[in-house]
């Protein structure tokens, strides 16, 4: 038990330990000859489908600028809440963006899911800066860079002393606009992929026709969605264990190995979502 | 990362609340059964009791877990836990009256392999990590279908996916009235993911005490009960939601009561407030 491992450097460590990837990679190519074996060809596309839905999120939650409890006291920059509420509030948002226009084609659903997530984030981010700036009177400031990439604006003049840095510098918001785009459109694919299998398959199963179990088969699929997303969000937040300023952070760095953990949560929340109409 | 900041003293050990949560969970869910044997709804509050059985033993998995300091907040756990939960509650529905085992099972490899994922390819090393994420799915799935079986008597994938509507006098199936159709699971994911976690995020800190903070997770278990047999109203006999909610409301009140008795104990001080002060001069 590494109990006293003490204080750790900067950015923790980045790298990709090699016998658990390859364990996960083996989990992973498990879950897809399972359902090769069982599935259709339709299953089959889902699940890719699904576990590119799944990287989009995992992925962007790593750009949204989460500040936590110090934010909230303006100690440390970014918005002041936990990393699963914003992913649930932007993902959730351009999911339930993309489920309306679901019926209109994949790729406008997955951009209409998308810009639902990312202005849910810029909203955010606005009111963040706004109560920030004009409630508690504090400039933003960035406690990670020397210079905004974006912007150029120097940062270490406009922090206070004694704190991270504090409000949201213009990268951070930019950075919570993306994630909100990759999280609402991943949040989407996944609600999509599922929706399709339960169209193709739930009337067979139940006997009924498609009108009739349409309620069923969106509720299902948006439950599936929702439990995977909530999943990956919560995985991606263990990676960057708490708080991160936005893409400009070293803790950004970490993605890879998040990205591992999606692809095989997504695969294997996927995979019983799917089977449940399969068998 | 890893410092355990709290232990826990004196209590009930984790070992015993979680084999009583589980056996009681389970016995529940199977006594809400007896509605398709005996072929009435009434026993549908045993599912409201098993999913309380449930939140406690959940709520003192995430003690466990938060306090290694997992840096994400504590709602994180009880949304990852109904995260995982619902997959494994949903795909097990189809297995009938094995729903509740092929669920536990189920909802037990999930987390344990997103317990691996967390603990290895992220690099948590936190020693309970697997173990809690194993325990919560479960909960999380256990505490679903309790609530499912409370709102429309069974859990079973046809009874979820099926309700009834009286056209001209005739009873028709339909599948919107019903309890996925007519996504009310989507408010009880909810109302457990905010009991779960809620008994530890109040309750944390250095005064922290085992019986105080399960007991307000009771607590929001009955609250949640209520809510939930106000929703199965729609669903099931009116007789049965009464009776659902009335169990609820009992419930509550012990638990509240018994809230405050110990929130008044562990108190450094306590000034009972009333809740509108009597101006003088009147």
């Amino acid at each position: 038990m590494s109990a006293l491992g003490g204080a750790k450097p900067a950015g923790g460590s980045t790298g990709i330990a090699p016998i658990p990837a390859i364990i996960s990679l083996v989990i992973f190519v498990i879950i897809f000859a399972l359902m090769y074996r069982l599935g259709t060809p339709l299953a089959m596309t889902a699940l890719i489908g699904i576990v590119i839905g799944g990287l989009l999120i995992g992925f962007g939650v790593h750009f949204v600028p989460v500040g936590g409890a110090p934010a909230a006291m303006g100690q440390a920059p970014g918005i002041a809440t936990g990393v699963a509420m914003l992913a649930a509030g932007g993902g959730l948002a351009g999911l339930f963006g993309g489920a309306w226009a679901a019926s209109q084609g994949t790729l406008v659903a997955v951009v209409t899911g998308a810009i639902g997530g990312g202005l849910m984030l810029a909203i955010t981010c606005f009111f963040v800066n706004f109560v920030y700036i004009y409630g508690m009177g504090i400039p933003a400031a960035s406690g990670k860079v020397k210079k905004d990439p974006i912007t150029g604006d120097t940062q270490p003049e406009y922090k206070s002393q004694g704190t991270e840095g504090h409000g949201l510098p213009f990268v951070s918001f930019v950075g919570g606009v993306i994630g909100g785009l990759l999280g609402g459109a991943g949040g989407t694919l996944i609600y999509l992929m599922l929706l399709d299998v339960y169209q193709a398959t739930l009337p067979g199963v139940m006997k009924a026709t498609a009108v009739q179990i349409a309620p069923v088969a969106v509720s299902l699929a948006g439950m599936f969605a929702i439990g995977i997303f909530l999943v990956i969000a919560v995985l991606a937040a263990y990676n960057i264990t708490g708080t991160i300023e936005g893409p400009h952070d070293p803790k950004f760095k970490r993605f890879p190995r998040a990205l591992i953990a999606s692809a095989v949560a997504s695969a294997l929340c996927g995979v019983a979502a799917i089977l449940l109409v399969m068998v | 990362m890893s410092v355990k900041i709290e232990v826990i003293e004196g209590g009930i050990p984790h070992q015993k609340i979680l084999i009583a949560g589980l056996v009681l969970a389970v016995i529940g869910l199977y006594l809400s059964y007896l509605n398709v044997i005996v072929g009435t709804q009434i026993f549908a509050f045993f599912g409201g009791l098993a999913a309380i059985a449930a939140l406690i033993w959940g709520s003192h998995t995430i003690k466990i877990l938060a306090s290694y300091g997992i840096g994400t907040g504590v709602p994180s756990a009880g949304m990852i836990a109904f995260g995982s939960g619902v997959i494994a509650f949903l795909f097990a529905t189809k297995f009938g009256l094995y729903a509740p085992i092929v669920a536990i099972i189920l909802a037990a490899v999930i987390g344990a392999i997103l317990g691996y994922l967390a603990n290895e390819v992220l690099a948590m090393h936190i020693p309970v990590m697997i173990k809690s994420l194993t325990e919560m799915a479960v909960v999380g799935a256990l505490t679903l279908m309790g609530f499912s079986a409370m709102i429309s008597g069974s859990f079973t994938f046809s009874a979820l996916t099926t309700g009834s509507t009286k056209v001209l006098g005739m009873s028709l199936p339909s599948y919107q009235t019903s309890y996925i159709g007519g996504a009310l699971i989507a408010t009880v994911f909810l109302l457990g993911a905010i009991a779960i976690q809620h008994g530890f995020n109040a309750c944390l800190g250095p005064g922290w005490k085992q019986d105080r903070m399960l007991m307000l997770t009771a607590e929001c278990g009955f609250l949640s009960m209520m809510v939930a047999a106000v929703m199965s109203a729609a669903l099931i006999s009116p007789a049965a939601a009464i009776l659902s909610f009335i169990i609820g409301l009992l419930g509550w009140y012990y638990t509240y009561m018994k809230y405050i008795e110990l929130s008044k104990r562990d108190a450094a001080a306590w000034l009972d407030m009333k809740p509108i002060p009597e101006v003088e001069g009147h």
